[in-house]
């Protein structure tokens, strides 16, 4: 055999060589809980259970606010989570004692708020899901100053509390 | 949804001065595939045009593309060293592209990609320092020092030129570019697979996908072939090899007429099909790709370059108009298989999920996948090539012996 077709041999030799190597790397590289329940790091189910909760759910935060829940819950926005307008509740309470309390939005943030859902451009679900309105024209038809926020009129917890509430009172009906 | 409905509603949200039609879910609202994602197909599909010249010179001894079969390796070698660069400045987290490697799961397309490139690039690795091997040598001659070291590595430390040595080399090549075109083929098959298998998206869900990329590959990669070998010549003031030209416009439109043929099969099995959201495919290639689909790919980057390709074949032409043409057909078919990158990733992302909206996407300059970014990653297998030519002759002329 000629020495230049031994070279390639060996050439060859240290691919194969180096494959095995790679396959021997790839295997100490592979965290050992792995593939114990299925193609992931077993070990990273015990890890997120350590992880600190940050969200609550409604029935933590009525604990203490019950008026606001006795509003929250009879209202069209009783599904509606309160961390989603308020805040996380990790940053308000923390081992069951409040340690902050969570900004509170007032004004133009409020209207700025309900428009993340309620506005007529995001199209995001149908009108039979969510009433949607465009702004101002919404202010407009309602004959009221186009510098009102939505909480002028309705309830942020129950929206149609107070119209609900007037209608009774003036026996009107809405416009069909 | 059909043009009327489509113009009514661009219309509404155009009055609304919003970019989306109709309803589009909220995650559907930005293209997630940009433009580095359109460049991915289209860098291996360089890779795998600039590949089958050479191997139809290599394997299938196609004497006339002698000329340009080194330099197509080297060509090929090159934009796969960046083939992965587009996906990595993609990802978030570019170095978890090696979790992927480590622990492949059978579920995901995008592990199995990791493992051919890397046997693919092994394979014309090998091709190109055995190809080169007598002209390392003969450099390895004169070197000193480190450079010494990596001439021996690089030529397997055999500086042997004898004609037995250089036979064993020849056969080695044959195999090797052999077992490339499969790789090479499956390489870029892979690419179209994995928008093929992505049954969310009804454009690209189709088994046709891996055959459309390979041949549009194919016809990018010998075009680039083209107008690499015509410009670097005449910059250097050397002449054209127009029998090698006229080889590979006659390659070119073969797979040319294949790729476009199986690009307007797509349509048509979508149009005859009329499978569940084909409204959805319909409205969108009449709608937002109107004019990048109907207007760029097909009537001005495929009409066009089958009508000079057919005047190429039937008219008997001189060599620098021949020459001439062939740089102008192929500059036109490598901005056709762009656009079509760019009708399959980009918009395919443009219809949402909902199968009622559409949306639009932005360019962007300076973003992390912006146009200069772009422009930077297509330079760079250009530098790579430059890097290469000063220890890689680029033409088989300028070295005498070894395997040709």
């Amino acid at each position: 055999m000629s020495k230049h077709a031994l070279r390639i041999i060996m050439v060859v030799a240290s691919v194969v060589l180096m494959a095995g190597v790679g396959f021997v790397v790839k295997e100490l590289l592979i965290p050992k809980s792995f593939g114990l329940y299925g193609p992931y790091r077993a070990d990273a189910i015990d890890e997120e259970t350590q992880r600190v909760l940050r969200h609550g759910t409604n029935a933590s935060c009525f604990g203490c606010h019950q008026y606001e829940a006795t509003i929250h819950l009879t209202g069209n926005h009783k599904t509606i989570s309160c961390e989603f307008c308020h805040g996380t509740y990790s940053d308000h309470v923390s081992n069951g004692r409040k340690i902050a309390t969570l900004p509170v939005k007032k004004g133009d943030e409020i209207t700025t708020l309900c428009l993340r859902c309620h506005n007529t451009e995001i199209k995001a679900r149908s009108t039979m899901v969510i009433k949607t309105v465009g702004v101002p024209d919404h202010l407009k038809k309602q004959n009221v100053k186009l510098t009102h926020t939505c909480n002028q009129c309705h309830h942020v917890h129950a929206p149609l509390k107070y119209i609900n509430e007037a209608k009774k009172i003036t026996g009107l009906m809405e416009v069909k | 949804m059909n043009p009327t409905l489509y113009e009514a509603s661009q219309n509404l949200s155009h009055g609304a001065s919003m970019l989306i039609s109709n309803y589009v879910f909220p995650n559907d609202l930005h293209v997630h595939w940009s433009m580095m994602i359109v460049l991915y197909p289209y860098i291996t599909g360089l890779v795998d045009g600039a590949f089958i010249i050479a191997a139809l010179y290599y394997l299938f001894d196609v004497k006339s593309l002698k000329p340009i079969a080194r330099f197509s390796l080297l060509f090929a070698f090159a934009f796969l060293c960046c083939a992965t660069l587009p996906l990595l400045l993609h990802l978030g987290r570019p170095e978890r592209n090696f979790n992927m490697l480590l622990t492949p799961s059978p579920s995901s397309a995008m592990a199995g990609f990791g493992y051919i490139y890397a046997v693919s690039m092994g394979v014309l690795s090998f091709i190109v320092l055995f190809v080169y091997r007598p002209d390392l040598v003969e450099r390895g001659k004169n070197a000193k020092g480190f450079m010494k070291l990596i001439y021996r590595a690089l030529t397997f430390d055999s500086a042997d030129l004898s004609e037995k040595a250089l036979a064993l080399d020849g056969k080695i090549i044959r195999f090797l570019v052999g077992l490339g075109i499969p790789v090479a083929a499956v390489l870029h098959g892979y690419v179209g697979f994995i928008f093929g298998g992505v049954k969310a998206n009804p454009t690209w869900s189709t088994p046709l996908m891996p055959v459309i990329f390979l041949f549009s590959a194919c016809v990018s990669g010998i075009s680039a072939i083209i107008i690499a070998y015509i410009i670097i010549r005449k910059i250097g003031g050397r002449s054209v090899d127009s029998d090698c030209i006229r080889t590979c416009i006659k390659t070119l439109t073969v797979f040319f007429i294949l790729a476009f043929s199986f690009e307007m099969l797509e349509v048509f099995s979508h149009s005859y099909l009329k499978t569940g959201y084909h409204h959805m495919v319909e409205g969108l290639l009449n709608g937002p790709l109107a004019s990048s689909f109907w207007l760029w790919q097909v009537k001005i980057c495929s009409v066009v370059p089958l009508i000079l390709l057919g005047c190429m074949a039937f008219i008997t032409l001189k060599d620098s108009i021949y020459t001439f043409i062939a740089g102008i057909v192929s500059c036109i078919l490598l901005l056709q298989v762009f656009i079509m990158r760019w009708n399959v990733v980009i918009g395919g992302q443009l219809m949402s999920k909902s199968a009622r909206g559409y949306t639009v996407f932005h360019t962007e300059w300076f973003d992390k996948e912006g146009i200069v970014a772009v422009i930077i990653i297509m330079l760079i297998p250009f530098m790579i090539l430059f890097v290469l030519g000063k220890i890689f002759p680029f033409w088989a002329e300028e070295r005498k012996g070894g395997i040709q």
